[in-house]
């Protein structure tokens, strides 16, 4: 295909390139003039971390093709600025704290940009609605509203340009201070180099081939006609491992690259670099690999079942950590309690979504030293496991972690470094790799989903005399952080409550699904959920108040953990009496009083919404406002 | 009344760093020309802002100001072994470590000047960039006092490990110390069920947290403000799917997200109940933070319309379903008669 010629005003600058016709203009922007400021959360539309502004329009530039920037002005999030200083709302989100991980920031701030050019005097309702084609996975979005508002006010002189600033500490004291974020300067001008930013002269790119099975057994790969392609640089395979394969957080079960068999869907197969990422992709469809199909499993109770497919040979009952707590004898608990609730509770597996998509960049140094630059969340175990992997010593692996665009937990499994890492060993090149957003779904660990059946004993003053709760969760295919989540999910089950009789037990299983592995609150969010849930029914029966209920049980001062650990301060009572007050609650069974309870639509809610009406109203607004 | 709303709460428990296991992390600090700080530790930020935490808390221990400290890169090559960053780990494993390590780096500048001025070193003061002796007009910047030490042979560096007291579960009983610091909270959420499509809202939620100490209350407004809209999600939409293993919802338009318009006011307040342990003070926030949202907004469901959601996500079509169970039940005792 002929290269296309565009010639566009970008950021006040005139460029004139050719560029291939199939790029889109965040390929252009990115790769052939380096802004990468606008980044590709999803390259489909639907996260806004690549808006910038095309003719004072926001757009999201994965969806304009190249060619429709010719003879347009562009902005970049880079370009807001003058000369390097940030703009109002720049400095409102670093005020404010509107940043955590940045990700989203660069296409958050293009998104209020454009809110407050389209409306100077955007109310918080109609702030919400312009930015509803934006995702932010850390904040919450709350300091992302205030710092518009912030900005806002400051623009119209509601507000002194002194409430940007750094306020001085109370007594010179810095902790304790809410002192504005170091980093967030470099996130809301777009300056911060993620991984996938990053670039070394020479460097190749990184494609995937992966399992279209969830179960299968490799007879043979061939990869001489992909390693033919003209442009192809190099092709691994699990072949290419020089030294003992296996990584995992508590187990090393998965292989740098399927080993023998598949496991699961997405599995990672064999990979080829190449300096055009096209090529790389497309000569993936020349790996020849010849599967035989084995009876799967996809549901932790069947996988737990006798003559279940097995995953792994070390594990042949599938199951990768039982995780048992005894206190008393909960069926003689049970026998002295007046009232039992049973109940079985169950939960999804869920996605990160952090909106940095998975990233690295590998190179060997001048001294043969294998060095690695990604978004690990664990880069020191990183580098144990890989030296052992590649057979080097230490002092010859290096990790570099590179800034984090969301991890969660997420970015905890050392899922893509070790291709990294062996594919510069063998090309002697820098190499970069980058998901796309469905890889990084399909093929990273998700939230453990789980399945409770919980039963509880009490007295009829309210006192938990038993709980008993069996948690069980698919682990996927491979072990990752499984043992570490059933561990803590079981020590946390029953709760912050003094119970004499408790019997937990959390098994995690493998089965052929996605895996399962480390998410923010890592297991305890699963069993709590079943706990505060169940309280709440024990609560209605016994005609409890739910602060009351837990405030009988409350661990105090001195308790005993269901571990037998001794506690020296505990501060649950101070936390309920809070939330009581804070919220304004009023007292009550929990008996679904909704419609004659007087404490609701209070002060600390919003106003509900029904999609586009505050657009609406605000539109109204606005032009009244133009005409006054 | 098709919008009907409810509230519920619900509390939680968590542990600090890493479980079951014992955890540690070094950290180095030097008190640098110009009157600056270097740290250095083997962990970087994921977004919860622990950088800032760590100037601040070099800052505060050293006597300069926040924006003169200079983080140095996480790197296996470069820096001291600080183990990963999750668990709820890193103000409490880091945070500790850099103070024990600014303390010493401290301790060595003060010892120079202490001999230079002939004072005795527990008079020696140091804030903000400034290093005095107190009952004395001896006082000067701290760039100078540097450049005194370093010329009479002494770097101010200093080096710590932070560690914690902790064991394995007994694997037939589960007794151990798996955590030497806890954390609690509680939460309040305010929801509104639209009886006709099942569509909840959440409105509003209170939260509060212990967190020892905090070094950033906006930073932990943020994790907590974050964590509950992250939780909401799983409560209320997101789902990832496979079938026979194949991914249902490969993608940002099939796996929803919470945007915008989905979030709840959020009111935080943070408890301050000291880990009598650490140097500091500071405990953490980041999970414990989503842990009580998913139960309260079920909670509220209950008490909104009457229906328990114990499977999630409570999607839409959940709910409708869950009410239309609930009316059939309450239909049948009466048709039995
Ligand atoms: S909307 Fe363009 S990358 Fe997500
Ligand atoms: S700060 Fe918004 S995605 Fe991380």
């Amino acid at each position: 295909m002929p290269e296309l010629r565009i010639e566009a005003t970008v950021n006040g600058r005139k460029v004139a390139r050719a560029a291939k016709p199939h790029l889109r203009l965040l390929d252009f922007l990115r790769d052939d003039l380096g802004y990468t400021g606008a980044k590709e959360g999803c390259g489909a539309g639907e996260c806004g971390t690549c808006s910038v502004f095309v003719d004072g329009v926001l757009l999201k530039s994965c969806l304009v093709p190249v060619a429709k920037a010719q003879g347009t002005t562009i902005e970049t999030v880079e370009g807001l600025g003058h000369a390097g200083g940030l703009t109002v709302l720049q400095q409102a989100f670093h005020k404010a704290g509107a940043s955590q991980c940045g990700y989203c920031i660069p296409g958050m701030v293009m998104a209020a940009t454009a809110a407050l050019r389209a409306n100077p005097l955007a109310s918080r309702e109609e702030i919400k609605e312009r930015l509803g084609g934006n995702i932010c996975r850390c904040t919450g979005y709350q300091k992302i509203f205030d710092a518009v508002e912030l900005a806002r006010d400051v623009r119209n002189g509601r507000r002194p340009a002194s409430a940007l600033a750094e306020e001085d500490p109370v007594d010179g004291a810095f902790i304790g201070a809410s002192v504005r974020r170091l980093d967030a300067p470099s996130k809301v001008s777009g300056a911060l180099k993620y991984a996938g930013d990053m670039v070394m002269p020479h460097m190749l790119h990184l494609a995937v081939l992966r399992s279209p099975h969830a179960h299968a057994r490799i007879v043979s790969i061939d990869t001489s006609e992909a390693e033919a392609v003209s442009g192809v640089e190099g092709v691994i395979t699990a072949v290419d491992v020089p030294g003992i394969d296996g990584f995992g957080v508590f187990v090393h079960d998965q292989p740098i690259m399927a080993r023998g068999k598949v496991r699961y869907v997405g599995e990672q197969v064999a990979a080829v670099a190449s300096e055009d990422p096209l090529v790389a992709r497309r000569a993936l469809a020349r790996i020849k690999v010849v599967y035989e199909t084995l009876p799967a499993v996809f549901d932790a109770h069947e996988a737990m079942r006798p003559g279940a497919p097995v995953l792994h040979d070390y594990a042949p009952d599938n199951i990768v950590k039982h995780i048992p707590i005894r206190v008393g004898d909960v069926e003689k608990g049970f026998a002295e309690s007046d009232l039992i609730v049973e109940e079985i509770y169950s939960t999804q597996q869920v996605e990160h979504a952090y909106l940095e998509p998975e990233a690295g960049l590998a190179y060997v140094d001048h001294d043969g030293v294998v060095t690695i630059v990604s978004p690990s969340q664990n880069i020191t175990h990183h580098r144990h496991m890989l030296s052992r992997i590649i057979a080097q010593p230490i002092s010859k692996v290096r990790f570099i972690m590179s800034p984090v665009g969301g991890g969660f937990g997420g970015k905890e499994d050392m899922v893509y470094q070790g291709m990294l890492a062996l594919m510069a060993m063998k090309t002697r090149r820098p190499v970069r790799l980058v998901f796309t957003r469905e890889e990084s779904i399909i093929t990273t660990a998700k939230r453990h989903p789980s399945h409770t059946t919980y039963k509880m004993g009490l007295m009829r003053d309210g006192r938990i005399r038993a709980a008993a709760i069996k948690l069980v969760s698919d682990g996927g295919a491979y072990g990752m952080s499984t043992e570490g989540v059933m561990r803590k999910a079981a020590i946390l089950a029953a709760g912050p409550y003094s119970i004499p009789n408790v019997k937990i037990d959390t098994y995690g299983v493998y089965t052929n699904n996605t895996p399962s592995g480390a998410f923010r609150s890592f297991g305890a969010l699963q069993s709590q959920f079943a706990t505060e849930t169940h309280l709440d029914i024990c609560a209605e029966k016994l005609g409890l108040d739910p602060f009351a209920i837990r405030r009988i049980n409350a661990m105090r001062d001195g308790a005993v953990t269901h571990t037998k650990q001794t506690l020296k301060s505990v501060s649950m009572l101070r936390a309920l009496d809070a939330t009581e007050q804070v919220s304004r609650w009023e007292t009550g069974a929990p008996t679904s009083r909704g419609d004659v309870r007087r404490d609701l639509a209070g002060e600390g809610t919003r106003p509900p919404c029904t999609l586009g009406t505050r657009f609406a109203n605000s539109a109204g607004k606005d032009s009244e406002s133009e005409v006054a | 009344m098709a919008r009907k709303r409810g509230r519920g709460v619900a509390a939680c428990w968590y542990g600090i760093a890493r479980t079951a296991t014992v955890d540690r992390a070094g950290a180095w600090a030097e008190i640098d020309d110009g009157g600056t700080a270097k740290i250095v530790t083997g962990v970087t930020e994921i977004g919860e802002g622990i950088l800032t935490v760590l100037a601040q808390i070099a800052a505060h221990e050293i006597g300069v100001r926040p924006q003169d400290v200079t983080i140095g890169d996480n790197d296996t090559a470069r820096s001291p072994e600080a183990a990963h960053a999750g668990a709820t780990r890193q103000t409490y494993m880091i945070g500790n470590a850099v103070a024990l390590a600014s303390r010493q780096a401290r301790a060595a500048l003060v010892e120079v000047l202490a001999r230079y001025w002939n004072v005795d070193s527990r008079t020696i003061k140091t804030a903000a960039g400034e290093v005095w002796a107190e009952g004395t007009n001896h006082k000067m910047p701290m760039s100078e006092a540097v450049h005194i030490a370093k010329s009479r042979g002494v770097v101010p560096v200093g080096s710590a490990s932070f560690g914690t007291d902790t064991t394995g579960l007994d694997p037939v009983d589960g007794s151990g110390r798996p955590w030497q610091a806890y954390v609690f909270g509680c939460q309040v959420a305010e929801v509104e069920v639209d009886t006709l499509t099942g569509e909840v809202q959440v409105l509003g939620i209170w939260a509060v947290h212990d967190v020892g100490r905090a070094v950033n209350p906006r930073g932990v407004e943020g994790q907590i403000e974050g964590g509950i809209v992250q939780a909401l999600g799983q409560g209320l939409m997101e789902d990832y799917r496979t079938v026979n293993g194949h991914a249902a919802t490969p993608n940002l338009a099939k796996y929803i997200l919470p945007t915008s318009l989905d979030v709840p006011h959020v009111t935080s307040v943070i408890l301050e109940d000291p880990d009598p342990i650490g140097p500091l003070g500071v405990k953490g926030i980041g999970e414990p933070a989503m842990i009580p949202t998913i139960p309260a907004i079920m909670n509220a469901i209950y008490d909104a319309i009457g229906v328990r959601m114990t499977s999630l996500p409570a999607t839409p079509e959940k709910v409708l379903e869950a009410m239309g169970r609930r009316a059939r039940a309450a239909r049948q005792p009466v048709a039995a008669e």
